[in-house]
């Protein structure tokens, strides 16, 4: 949202950003200089960093799929986890080897991995799931889709927990490769790199988080967790090079009238139910997507995976990120993530008793906290309602709300241009005389934008940069 | 601006190729209500035609049977000859049937020019793929409309609203820009439900101009209104609604003389 690089004029950057971008950065960047101390320290194994940046990048995507249902178009999804799950089973069932199903395939055609083909059928049952369940609720309000979402979320949970035969039950998929495994190249990599073995990480660790992460203690290596940071890396910033160019394209803007006024689109000759199934179905593939990762992420699937709170969990970062901005999906995915895995340490850095003595009268508040920190974990839903509660009362709009314009970005720029002629001076085809002073104040407006313009092109080099600048207009009015 | 005086047509011209829209006997009942009752009526290819009638005339509901917003039980509708009877909302308008609402609809988050741009039809950039394999197509179409979007806000004269946010507008302003986007549409007949409906009376008269000016431009209008003055200085032919049915077609001197007309509005003798 600005238009000097962070690289080249990191004070310029920093005073384009509004209040709750600093903020932001701010946060991650204190964020990362504890992960980073805990890195140094010992505190923090790396391959349990890795890890956590595969979690992190695993709920942006899910942001993302849910932002494009709900934050763009308006549709209520409730069904997050039933997709995520779809991805994940779709792709373990294949390739993991205590499948039912499969028993773990060979790769095809002796050369095609596996998880590749896992993949394809992971989105490919959930895009077939959206489109079912799209038919019949799609055309009507939008309460239906809800109720409709709710049920089916627990439908897909319960079948794949009863469905033994298929899905091993409660048992879960255990043994599934990572992602890269078979792989023609990446195959051949070293497994355990030297220095980094895997019994050496756990030291660091206090034992809580061991029951949960199993995959793990089964012997990931570090060039693997390095694979998946690469791999979820790339489908974060893939998934989010595509959605901004739909979000701010003449499709976007119709998937935002929707979710303003389906009536008005209609009236206005746009099939609201196509567009609504096509945001439905984008935005579950991007779930699935980050069921895919998880399933090789975590080399173990189970139902658990796909409890109605993971759901809720997304909605909350969406709502907190800024519903309807792909930034604010990002952040919120982050921020959960943060929350999550910082109860489970939180509890253990704290004293376990109060550090201050306090008169035995006020014991109940002694007993209170030892009871707190002995289940710190168990307090992050507690944390995640308090920071929705004062984000919905101090910033309803979301810590990064969306920019206010979003408008195919050189298209906005040229017509910044055209446009501050057109209602400044000179006017090609006007017939007039071209100074009337009614519109002085646009004239100054023309001549800032094309202070824009010069500006901009002169960078043209940098993408990122000119990209973003259409949003300034906007972008800057909302603190 | 153009004045606004009438254009009068030496009589009824039924000939069906200057018809633009046709009503054809449509009836439609909510439970035991009959809210349209049989109505049949013709909008001429140039005209201003006006739908007036007491409350609960059934004006607004004809306005959504024939933009397919509502399903009518029997009659047909059809728009520049082509039956759009049953046909959803979208395919009326994609046949050049562009209608606004009586409350006008705010589009959140977006800025005037940017809802001004939903209104283009046709566009590429409305398909997914298209995003992406042709995206200089896109751009090219987006530059151009926003170009026309600018041009058009000018003419309305709310050129300097483009940059705002699309919901801070008053009432007037946010007609003055829905009609604005209808017109991004190209449409061929213009249905205004209430086009002046709660705005002030300077802001009225610009409407009017503009309306006025777009007629002269070759648009054809259907225009349901309560303020006489704004539609009998308009509007020409008037038609008559009482109780679903159309009770008076004419001039709006005829229409202002005619007993029935005074009857329905002010409650007359009954039937």
């Amino acid at each position: 949202m600005s238009d000097h690089s962070i690289v080249r004029d990191p004070k310029g950057y920093w005073a384009d950003l509004t209040g709750a971008e600093r903020g932001v950065v701010g946060f991650i960047v204190v964020l990362f200089a504890l992960l980073f101390w805990g890195l140094l320290s010992g505190g923090l194994g790396p391959a349990y960093f890795m890890y956590l940046v595969g979690l992190v990048g695993m709920y942006m995507l899910l942001s993302f799929g849910l932002n494009v249902q709900w934050g763009y178009t308006g549709l209520i999804n409730f069904s997050v986890a039933a997709f995520f799950g779809l991805g994940a089973y779709g792709t373990a069932l294949l390739t993991a080897n205590s499948s039912p199903l499969t028993g773990g395939l060979d790769p095809f055609f002796g050369i095609i991995p596996v998880p590749l083909v896992g993949l394809v059928v992971g989105l490919l049952l959930a895009a077939v799931l959206a489109v079912v369940i799209g038919i019949p609720t799609l055309k009507l309000r939008a309460d239906y889709l809800a109720i409709a979402s709710l049920g089916l979320a627990e439908v897909v949970r319960l079948i794949i927990k009863n469905q033994d035969g298929w899905t091993n039950g409660s048992r879960g998929l255990l043994g599934i490769p990572g992602f890269f495994d078979g792989w023609p190249v990446l195959d051949t990599f070293p497994q355990t790199m030297p220095g980094l073995r895997f019994a050496e990480l756990q030291i660091g660790i206090p034992g809580v988080w061991s029951t949960r992460i199993l995959g793990f203690t089964l012997g990931q290596s570090f060039w693997q967790s390095t694979l998946n940071v690469a791999l979820v890396v790339a489908f974060v910033a893939a998934t989010y090079v595509v959605l901004r160019r739909v979000h701010q394209s003449p499709w976007g803007r119709v998937l935002r009238t929707i979710r303003s006024d389906e009536d008005l689109a209609e009236a206005l000759g746009k099939d609201t139910y196509s567009y609504k199934m096509q945001a439905f179905v984008l935005g579950s593939v991007i779930m699935a997507l980050a069921g895919v990762f998880f399933a090789h992420l975590n080399l173990f699937v189970g139902p658990g995976s796909l409890d109605p709170i993971n759901t809720f969990y997304v909605w909350i970062a969406v709502i907190l990120g800024g519903t309807g901005s792909n930034r604010g999906a990002m952040f919120g995915g982050f921020v959960i993530i943060a929350i999550q895995e910082g109860t489970r340490f939180l509890g253990s850095a704290l004293p376990q008793t109060l550090p201050v003595d306090l008169p035995s009268v006020l014991g109940v508040i002694n007993s209170t906290y030892g009871t707190v920190v002995d289940n710190f974990a168990s307090t992050r839903l507690l944390a995640v309602g308090i920071i929705i509660i004062l984000v919905m009362r101090y910033r309803p709009e979301g810590v990064l709300p969306p920019q206010r314009e979003l408008i195919w970005p050189e298209s906005a720029k040229a017509a910044d241009v055209t446009g501050g002629a057109v209602t400044g001076s000179a006017v090609d085809d006007s017939p007039g005389p071209d100074d009337e002073q009614a519109r002085a104040h646009d004239g100054v407006d023309a001549t800032v934008d094309d202070a824009d313009a010069t500006d901009s092109a002169s960078d043209d080099a940098d993408a990122t940069d000119s990209a973003s600048d259409d949003a300034d207009h906007g972008g800057k009015s909302d603190e | 601006m153009s004045e606004s005086k009438p254009r009068l047509k030496d009589g009824p011209n039924l000939d069906k190729e200057n018809v633009v829209l046709e009503v054809d006997t449509l009836r439609k009942t909510f439970g035991g209500l009959v809210a349209t009752n049989d109505a049949s009526f013709q909008v001429e290819e140039g005209s201003i035609t006006a739908l007036i009638g007491p409350n609960g005339a059934g004006k607004s509901t004809l306005f959504n049977l024939i933009t397919g917003f509502y399903e009518q039980d029997s009659g047909h509708v059809s728009v520049n000859g082509v039956d759009v009877t049953n046909a959803e909302p979208h395919t009326v308008a994609e046949h050049g049937l562009i209608r606004t609402f009586q409350t006008p609809r705010k589009l959140e988050g977006m800025t005037v020019r940017e809802a001004m741009l939903v209104g283009a039809q046709d566009q590429i950039g409305e398909s997914f793929v298209s995003l992406f394999t042709k995206p200089d197509a896109v751009e090219a179409q987006e530059r151009k409309n926003l170009e026309d979007a600018h041009r058009i806000l000018e003419e309305f004269e709310i050129g300097h609203l483009a940059a705002q946010s699309a919901t801070d507008l008053s009432g007037g302003q946010m007609k003055l820009v829905e009609l604005a986007r209808a017109m991004l549409a190209e449409p061929e007949i213009l249905l205004l439900d209430e086009p002046v409906a709660g705005v002030n009376p300077t802001l009225a008269n610009k409407l009017r101009d503009q309306i006025a000016r777009l007629n002269d431009e070759g648009v054809t209008f259907c225009i349901i209104e309560h303020d006489m003055d704004f539609i009998m200085n308009l509007a020409d032919p008037i038609i008559v609604l009482d109780q679903g049915r159309v009770l008076v077609e004419g001039s709006p001197e005829a229409v202002r003389n005619d007993d029935r007309v005074i009857d329905a509005y002010l409650g007359g003798p009954g039937e």
